[in-house]
């Protein structure tokens, strides 16, 4: 079997959420990369009898390229030596590096060439950066050319940035506006996205409480708080016509008693389109001297009741993981608290950066506590179109847990195993102790790695097996558990192209870029020169990224 | 085209503060005037004018000739080095490593030059921000044993000193001078601190800064009043220097600075920003890192990356462990403990004034100089990536030699 401009794969359950097909053995046919009604009948074959056909996996949020997650990288050579990756045996060249495969090391943060093998290898294929400064874009795509196979793009952060701190304070809506399109532009980005709306600029000014502490607290000027930055960013994600509306890391990340902070930030913006990203780290009950307990259940009742809404889970796993975020002032907790090492970088007039290396722990009753909440997230959600399974790899633990993810996700009698082996001092009251009887089904399971996150974000030719879909196709063996046959898909399609084959991989295709270009009004660039001369470190000019803006 | 033209908004990598305003004066294809730059970027821009020659041995050969001997070469050795000197552009650096891996070679950088710094924040972490942000924010910048006019000419008046931040009316600047390592001579006040007490005083600055009562030490006073005045600060700048001056440092030093920025972020706010030299050394660090988990001494004779830090390149030369070597970048900038390993095996030197090498190379390609004659990205010493402006024509690009080159490469 080689690289096939046609191929007909025969006899496999395909399971197509977007299109209504849930197990219906027929043929899904491929010509040029992408997904066609039909083929000559001599076309290529690839029997897939007994096995299952899913669409290509699309992961909404995830930390794979850029500054912060090469500190990250650098910061731990010693999950790096424990976890060697040989060049896999390619068929041809490797297209992300153009030229034979390459070596690298995993860990929670492998290395970009060992990234796109080990996405490419669960039967992922397409993964959104989901936080990318964007005075650090260039860097971000450098990485990602040396990332093989998947297609990705970058989120940019705008929560954090002076000068659309500045459009706020002036009213000026139509200028934060245009400048949220031009940033887009300049770094090559996909969304907007939103980390702790005021708080970074607070602990960056360092004057106690270094952090925002409600919706309302005024970060610098009394007119620029929380509220007003997600009303102006969310606004003009949805005026600009993103693809995906604008992404949102909430107030008080990981504190007891959040969920309050969680649900007053979507009340705010009720009625209008936003994703809600990692929500377990945002779905907590208790509070600051009440101690913690689950808020899962307040949380997504509300994003049940709202289709504007839509969230993806961020689940905890247990194991090692790497907390990597914009979010500093909360790394800077987590080290001061835990006493690991700890990275922090506050970056120019848009953002911050704070890495702390971690493990969660079954018999730390706190971990234990932020992987219940992220399952009953999961369990007591209806719309599995509007809440996305991903573990904020590498926050929550590494991609490569997805599969594990899925089991607790099925098999219930598994689930409750896991579930006694687990500290359980915070977990009275929470509806997993209690006994949530729920089982996703394998059309659940595409559409949360799949149809859902691939409609979120308007990537319309991803997530299925329409025709006019790209041939991003996972062929996975039935016969193990469900962790076994997630983790080890027998055969991988990348644009039509054949990467991963009897369980190997063979071919490592360069991945596509994917951006948006949003128009904006020119007007904006004269005030934005004028404030790159005054107050920024590198030239105007200089700024966007080649080709972008 | 007009006889004369200015290349605008153009990054200098004449030291690691990658200044991008520069505007060279352009006539007849040489540089006239770096407009905007400091004598050491003049120095560094020159007057554009690189040789421009590929050689086997003393001849002079077409770049294929050169290229398919230099692949024989390397193809043949059982232990070859590959080396990223000074003067590349982030793409050639990236290029050059997926030859190291090819040939499961050692990859070694400028980067094993500040090892020690390295290793303390791979045990540690640290507490940055990048320049413009100790623009913004710093009200009190503490130069520690080190005055960045001589080496980084532009750092106090672009970054740290002399603009004004958004977030600060006023600020002070401290100079500590450690040993015969002098602070800048026009600091508002000035710390003296023995040399041999230098690690000692930063560890009890950091127990100060986490609320421990100081000694009754006083040879450390200086040092603990330096402490109390950091906490009062709102937002603390401590720049340093990791790149070797010819005077041995102590290897626990930049330890003892990372912990102390990280401690002051306690009572206040703190970042340490550290010197780093130009020639995109920030960006082989980079580039080093995102494609093999490690930054520098990456030894791939297993088939994939393995970290060296105590056993890099300059040990693997003494120990003549190396029979043959890749040298991407510079021949200049290369360290004096490697540079003796390039005179006693074969050498591949592609990069700028490679035929101008001091050694003797068995084959030599001259490229241009990232920034001068090349375009791609490379990182100001923050870690800020930049894109680099070609002002003057010049050789081959080495991101177009050396991929070329590693098409050549058979598998070993």
């Amino acid at each position: 079997m080689t690289t096939a401009q046609r191929l007909r794969i025969t006899g496999g359950a395909v399971y197509d959420p977007a299109n209504g097909i849930a197990g219906v053995v027929q043929d899904v046919c491929i010509e040029d990369g992408k997904v066609v009604t039909g083929l000559p009948v001599g076309a290529p074959r690839l029997d897939a009898s007994g096995m299952i056909v899913m669409p290509g996996g699309v992961d909404i949020h995830s930390h794979i390229a850029g500054s912060s997650v090469n500190h990250g990288r650098r910061l731990q050579p010693e999950e790096h030596a424990v976890d060697p990756v040989p060049a896999p045996r390619l068929d041809g060249p490797d297209g992300g590096g153009g030229g034979p495969a390459r070596s690298g090391t995993g860990g929670t943060i492998p290395s970009t060439f060992a990234t796109g093998y080990r996405y490419a290898g669960l039967g992922y294929t397409t993964v959104m950066e989901a936080a990318v400064a964007p005075l650090f874009a260039r860097h971000a795509h450098a990485e990602l050319d040396d990332t093989p196979i998947i297609d990705a793009g970058l989120f940019a952060l705008l929560g954090n940035d002076e000068y659309l701190f500045r459009q706020i304070a002036a009213g000026e809506r139509a200028r934060a506006r245009n400048y949220a399109a031009w940033v887009l532009r300049a770094a090559g980005a996909y969304a907007i996205k939103v980390v702790n709306p005021g708080g970074v600029e607070l602990w960056k000014r360092g004057a106690p409480p270094r952090n925002v502490t409600g919706l309302d607290d005024p970060v610098g000027s009394t007119a620029v708080t929380p509220r007003r930055i997600l009303e102006t960013l969310t606004d003009a994600g949805n005026e600009l016509g993103l693809p995906h509306p604008v992404h949102i890391h909430c107030n008080a990340l990981g504190q007891p008693g959040n969920a309050a902070t969680t649900l007053e930030t979507m009340r705010t913006l009720a009625g209008r389109r936003a994703h809600f990203t990692h929500l377990q780290f945002h779905s907590y009950g208790g509070g600051r001297g009440k101690g913690w307990q689950s808020g899962a259940k307040d949380v997504i009742e509300y994003v049940n009741a709202h289709p504007e809404v839509s969230v993806d889970v961020g689940q905890v796993m247990f194991g090692p993981a790497t907390t990597l975020t914009a979010d500093a002032p909360v790394e800077h907790l987590l080290h001061a608290s835990s006493g690991r090492k700890w990275v922090n970088v506050d970056i120019e007039l848009e953002t911050g950066c704070g890495i702390v290396p971690y493990a969660y722990k079954e018999k730390a009753a706190l971990a234990a506590l932020r992987w219940a909440v992220g399952l009953e997230l999961f369990l007591l959600a209806t719309d599995p179109w509007r809440v996305v399974l991903s573990t904020d790899h590498p926050n929550g633990g590494s991609f490569l847990s997805y599969p594990e993810l899925i089991r607790l996700l099925m098999d219930r009698a598994y689930r409750d195993e896991q579930i006694k082996r687990v500290n359980a001092k915070l977990l009275k009251g929470s509806a997993l102790a209690d006994g949530l009887a729920r089982e996703y089904t394998l059309n659940e399971i595409a559409i949360v790695t799949r149809a859902g996150p691939a409609r979120l974000l308007g990537l319309t030719e991803k997530g299925h097996l329409g025709p006019g879909a790209d041939a991003d196709v996972t062929i996975y063996a039935t016969g193990g558990d469900e962790a076994t046959m997630f983790a080890t898909p027998r055969y991988v399609l990348k644009g039509g192209t054949l990467v991963v084959e009897e369980g190997q991989l063979r071919r490592a295709p360069a991945g596509r870029r994917l951006a948006v270009r949003p128009a904006y009004d020119d007007a904006v660039l004269r005030d934005l020169k004028r404030y790159f001369d005054l107050h920024a470190s590198v030239s105007f000019e200089n700024y966007p990224c080649a080709g972008s803006a | 085209m007009s006889a004369e033209q200015v290349v605008e908004h153009v990054t200098c990598l004449g030291c690691g503060c990658a200044c991008d305003d520069i505007a060279p004066l352009v006539r007849q294809n040489r540089i006239v005037e770096a407009r905007n730059a400091c004598p050491l970027g003049r120095a560094w821009f020159g007057d554009g004018t690189v040789p421009q020659e590929a050689r086997v041995g003393a001849h002079t050969v077409s770049l294929e000739a050169a290229l398919t001997h230099a692949a024989t070469i390397l193809t043949q050795a059982r232990r070859p080095l590959v080396y990223l000197a000074a003067e590349l552009s982030c793409e050639t650096q990236r290029a050059a490593v997926g030859i190291a891996d090819r040939l499961r070679a050692v990859l070694d950088s400028a980067t094993s030059e500040i090892a020690a710094a390295v290793l303390a924040a791979q045990r540690r972490g640290r507490a940055a921000a990048t320049l413009g942000e100790l623009r913004q924010r710093a009200d009190l910048v503490v130069f520690w044993g080190v005055d960045p006019a001589e080496r980084y000419p532009r750092y106090t008046s672009r970054y740290a000193v002399g603009p004004g931040g958004l977030q600060t009316p006023s600020r002070t600047v401290v100079a500590v001078d450690v040993g015969d390592h002098r602070g800048p001579g026009d600091a508002e006040a000035r710390v003296i601190i023995s040399a041999d007490v230098e690690v000692g005083a930063l560890g009890v600055m950091r127990a100060i800064a986490r609320g421990h009562a100081p000694p009754e030490v006083p040879a450390l006073r200086p040092a603990i009043e330096l402490a109390r005045r950091m906490m009062q600060a709102r937002y603390v700048a401590l720049v340093h220097d990791a790149e070797p001056d010819g005077t041995p440092a102590d290897p626990d030093r930049a330890e003892g600075l990372i912990a102390l920025a990280q401690a002051l972020n306690g009572p206040t706010r703190c970042a340490l920003s550290t010197l780093r030299a130009g020639g995109n050394r920030s960006g082989a660090d980079a580039v080093v890192t995102w494609q093999t988990g490690f930054p520098c001494a990456v030894d791939f004779s297993r088939g994939y990356p393995s970290y060296r830090p105590h056993d890099g390149a300059a040990a693997l030369v003494a120990r003549r462990e190396i029979d043959a070597m890749l040298l991407i970048g510079s021949p200049g900038s290369v360290p004096e403990p490697v540079a003796r390993g390039l005179a006693s095996v074969p050498t591949v030197a592609i990069g700028p004034y490679a035929s101008a090498a001091a050694f003797e190379p068995a084959v030599a390609v001259d490229t241009g100089v990232a920034g001068i004659h090349e375009g791609g990205m490379a990182f100001r010493m923050d870690d800020v990536p930049l894109p680099l402006r070609p002002s003057v024509a010049g050789p081959p690009a080495a991101a177009v030699v050396v991929r070329d080159l590693a098409t050549r490469l058979v598998s070993p």
